[in-house]
């Protein structure tokens, strides 16, 4: 975390410090005889968040700088990926179009690389659904990296624990929007409380048609897509048109 | 071309860790067993016993060192979870620690049925048994557990990797029979030994028999489904990449002519009463393709699982 932003979280604090105080001194001010229903609230835990994003594929560029920021922002070794941008090309000319696709780790609702973690150490967090792993206790067994039906998880060879996307929890966590977000030009990042119905990212879901990545595997992921072309290379087959996608990644085929 | 995180490190510790599991439950339930072949059992018993631990463990030395920091491996032990990595290692655990005990009751140069520590064996061989049938099953759960992975997501796997196992633990029985017990001069001895193979020989046929039809089930079942593992199934059917090592080495040579051997050898003493006299070129070459057979099912299974994945994004 840089200067600028450590400044910033502070000042954030600050407001929230400030604004937390004024509701109390008011609660206390205009409620006094209701004492009970005021220890009731305070005693309430905070509500869990379920952080989910938004991606609106007609505004991506396929700039790649979601990927540069994300590398720069963990130091992802050279030839892994945490957050990519796949380019999906089709058509026979002159008929023919590409389309952008940004990935990065779903924080499934039902995380398969949770399920077979042996150690516990990959874990999906109560108070914020994000899917996290712990490398105090990761052993480097590639079970996860096996399980996962997106291809998010990677064995980081510097560290030997396995490695993915974890919403910036560093920045989310002090209120910052995570690096692809932040870095995206075309702004087709939304990132957000899917949980809360008023949140921006909420609202857009509720208002376009969107879908997530391989939805019969049941994953249920938390990542959505406006516009997003789900055709791959599978459809060769056929024989009607040509599918090339290229991933960016050291992975040259999609998984 | 995809990434193959688990290669052969683990395609050895899945076939050596089989090996050693099915040695020690065929020798376990052989000791078990009541009524029939007399003191021949014995001496089935005592090889697997003795056989079993050692490519268990190198198994799991493989597979720990695969990891790049073997002391991590302990954090396997700090939770139980229902990942079946986590409940493999724990089966494996006590698999090699009571089958080592129980092999140390075979050592001694005296041991014999009804000696002093055949109580502490009946009760090892109970323990070692299910442990044992857990190690070679887990395996074919580990990997059946991913639909991510649609080669692999079929709950027939941790079947066809058991009697895989214990076949294996037979072939290797098999084979020290030959190395150790063939050349004896006492009639007696001989005798029992014919016994024994016959013994081994016929369960082996069974086990065998129940492979074919486990593999046919799962070709039969994926190409009567459509989609992800249809098209994962592929890799090994004719014309795709593991066509030819899947068809001749385990189908043909691991599996299809042992099993026949086998039921021609056993046929005369099975349907008509004759006597059984094993052949050493029968010994020697029926376990060789079986443990061929059994490492490249491992192989097959564990790259085309890989190598495949889902068709729609």
């Amino acid at each position: 975390m840089n200067a600028k932003q450590r400044q910033l979280a502070s000042r954030r604090g600050f407001m929230q410090k400030l604004v937390g105080g004024a509701a109390v001194t008011s609660a206390v001010v205009a409620v006094p005889a209701l004492t009970t229903a005021t220890s009731a609230a305070k005693e309430k835990k905070p509500r869990n968040k379920h952080y989910g994003m938004l991606i609106d594929t007609r505004k991506c560029i396929g700039c790649h700088s979601c990927s540069v920021a994300c590398k720069a922002e963990f130091d992802v070794p050279l030839g892994f990926t945490r957050s990519w941008v796949e380019y999906t090309e089709k058509g026979n000319y002159p008929n023919v179009s590409r389309h952008f696709l940004p990935r990065l780790c779903n924080h499934c609702r039902h995380p398969q690389c949770v399920d077979v973690c042996p150690t516990g150490a990959t874990y999906k967090r109560k108070q914020d659904g994000i899917v996290v792993v712990d490398t105090g206790l990761c052993i480097g067994c590639k079970y996860c990296i096996q399980a996962c039906p997106y291809d998010a998880r990677f064995l980081n060879p510097v560290t030997g624990f396995a490695d993915k996307c974890d919403f910036c929890i560093h920045r989310v966590s002090k209120g910052l929007d995570p690096a692809c977000v932040n870095s995206c030009v075309g702004g087709a990042r939304i990132f957000g409380d899917i949980s809360d119905p008023d949140s921006e990212i909420s609202r857009q879901l509720a208002t376009n048609p969107v879908t997530v990545l391989r939805p019969g595997k049941g994953t249920e992921p938390n990542v959505y897509y406006i516009a997003a072309d789900h055709s791959s290379e599978h459809e060769n087959k056929r024989g009607w048109y040509d599918v090339r996608v290229t991933t960016h990644r050291r992975e040259k085929k999609r998984r | 071309m995809h990434e193959v995180n688990w290669g052969i490190h683990v395609i050895l510790y899945l076939f050596l860790a089989g090996l050693g599991a099915g040695a020690v439950v065929v020798s376990g339930s052989v000791l078990l067993r009541k009524g029939g072949f007399g003191s021949s059992r014995f001496a089935v018993a005592r090889w697997g016993a003795l056989i079993g631990p050692i490519p268990a463990m190198l198994g799991t030395f493989l597979l720990v060192f695969e990891l790049g920091q073997p002391f991590r491996a302990l954090n396997l032990f700090k939770v139980i979870n229902l990942s079946p990595m986590s409940i493999g290692s724990w089966f494996l655990v006590l698999f090699i620690f009571f089958s080592l005990l129980y092999a140390l009751t075979f050592l001694p140069r005296s041991a014999g049925p009804g000696d002093r520590l055949a109580r502490m064996r009946r009760t090892l061989a109970w323990i070692c048994v299910p442990s044992g049938i857990g190690v070679a099953i887990y395996t074919g759960i580990l990997l059946g557990a991913m639909p991510a992975r649609p080669f692999w997501n079929s709950p027939i796997l941790a079947g066809l990797f058991l009697l895989s196992a214990v076949s294996s633990g037979v072939a290797v029985i098999l084979l020290m029979g030959v190395f150790f017990r063939r050349k004896s001069t006492d009639p007696a001895v001989r005798d029992d030994y014919h016994n024994s193979a016959y013994l081994l020989t016929a369960t082996d046929a069974i086990i065998l028999g129940g492979e074919l039809v486990i593999i046919f089930l799962f070709l039969l079942f994926a190409q009567l489904t459509i989609g992800d593992v249809r098209y994962a199934v592929a890799e090994i059917l004719p014309g795709g990449q593991l066509a030819m090592p899947f068809w001749v080495l385990v189908v043909g040579f691991g599996v299809f002519i042992p099993f026949v051997i086998e039921i021609i050898e056993i046929r005369p003493r099975l349907l008509s009463g004759g006597v059984f006299r094993s052949r050493m070129a029968v010994e020697v070459v029926v376990p060789i393709l079986i443990l061929i057979g059994g490492f490249t099912l491992r192989y097959v299974v564990v790259i085309a699982g890989q190598i495949s994945a889902s068709a729609a994004l």
